[in-house]
C-alpha cells in the first residue's frame, strides 16, 4: 500500500502518536522495521541464546503494541523501547534462573569516581575472554555493562532506562565491574 | 590494537523474516480481539438500555401523548 510509503517518512514520535489515535498493523510494521534489528541484537546480547532472542523479540513487539497507549512522549520512543526490551529480557532471565536481585545501597555511592581501575581492565580484556566473562556473570550486571560499553549509553540515559538516580547507576556499574573482574580471575586464574 | 572488546563481541545477527510475519499476525489477532470486545461491550450496553426503563411507582405505562409532566 502507498499508505506505508508515506508513513515511513514520519518520525518515530509522529508514528506512535498516530498509532495511539488509531491502531493499524501496517503502520506498526513500519516501527517494527525500524527497530527489529536493534531489539533482536539486544536480546541476543542479554540472553546469549539466538532462539530465545527470537521468541523474546516477538513478545517484546507484541507488548509494545498492546501498551503503546502508555507511552507518554516524555522520553524518545527509542529510549522507551530500549527500556521495555531491557526489562522484558531481564524479567525472563530472572524467572528462568530464579535470580534474586540484590538491592544496592545507594547511600555509599557519594564517593564514587568515574575512573575506576576495573574499567581499564575490562577495556583491555581479550574479546574472547570478555565474552566468557559476560556469559558467566549475573544477567543484571551483564545488561548494565553492555548498556555502557557496547551501546554507549551515558549515565543519564542509563538512569532513564533503569529509572534510578545517578548515584545508584554509578554504584551498580562499579559493582558490576568488580564482579566481572572477580569472575575473570576465577575463569583465568593462571594469569591474564 | 586497543579496540573496545565490547564492540568486537557485539551481535550482528539480522532478525529472521519469520519473526516479522509472526509479530504482524499476532498484532492483527490482537486487533481483531480488541474489536470483538469493543463490539460486544457496545452491544451489551445498548441492549441493556433498550430493555431496561426506569419507572416511578405510579408510572406503570407511559402515556400515549407526552409524559407525566405534560398533563394539564
Amino acid at each position: 500500500m502507498s499508505k506505508v510509503g508515506n508513513e515511513s517518512a514520519l518520525s518515530d514520535e509522529e508514528l506512535v502518536a498516530s498509532l495511539q489515535q488509531r491502531m493499524d498493523a501496517e503502520r506498526f510494521g513500519v516501527l517494527y522495521d525500524r527497530y527489529a534489528e536493534r531489539v533482536f541484537q539486544k536480546c541476543i546480547g542479554l540472553t546469549r541464546d539466538r532462539d530465545l532472542a527470537k521468541d523474546l523479540t516477538h513478545d517484546i513487539f507484541l507488548k509494545v503494541f498492546t501498551s503503546l497507549k502508555q507511552f507518554d512522549h516524555r522520553a524518545k520512543f527509542g529510549t522507551w523501547l530500549y527500556r521495555v526490551t531491557h526489562n522484558y529480557c531481564l524479567d525472563h532471565l530472572r524467572k528462568q534462573q530464579r535470580h534474586k536481585e540484590v538491592e544496592l545501597d545507594d547511600g555509599v555511592a557519594g564517593h564514587l569516581v568515574d575512573d575506576d581501575p576495573n574499567e581499564l581492565r575490562l577495556m583491555g580484556m581479550r574479546a574472547d575472554r570478555l565474552d566468557q566473562v559476560l556469559a558467566a556473570i549475573d544477567p543484571t550486571d551483564r545488561a548494565l555493562l553492555l548498556m555502557k560499553y557496547q551501546d554507549g549509553l551515558s549515565v543519564k540515559e542509563i538512569q532513564e532506562v533503569l529509572e534510578v538516580g545517578e548515584s545508584a547507576v554509578k554504584m551498580r556499574m562499579m559493582r558490576a565491574r568488580e564482579r566481572a573482574m572477580v569472575c575473570y580471575h576465577e575463569l583465568f586464574s593462571e594469569g591474564a | 590494537m586497543s579496540q573496545n572488546p565490547f564492540q568486537i563481541i557485539r551481535p550482528t545477527d539480522k532478525p529472521p523474516e519469520t519473526i516479522r510475519k509472526e509479530v504482524m499476525s499476532s498484532v492483527k489477532l490482537v486487533m481483531l480481539l480488541m474489536r470483538f470486545v469493543q463490539l460486544f461491550m457496545a452491544d451489551y450496553a445498548s441492549s441493556l438500555f433498550d430493555k431496561v426503563r426506569l419507572l416511578g411507582p405510579s408510572d406503570t405505562h407511559p402515556k400515549k401523548n407526552g409524559g407525566p409532566g405534560t398533563d394539564r
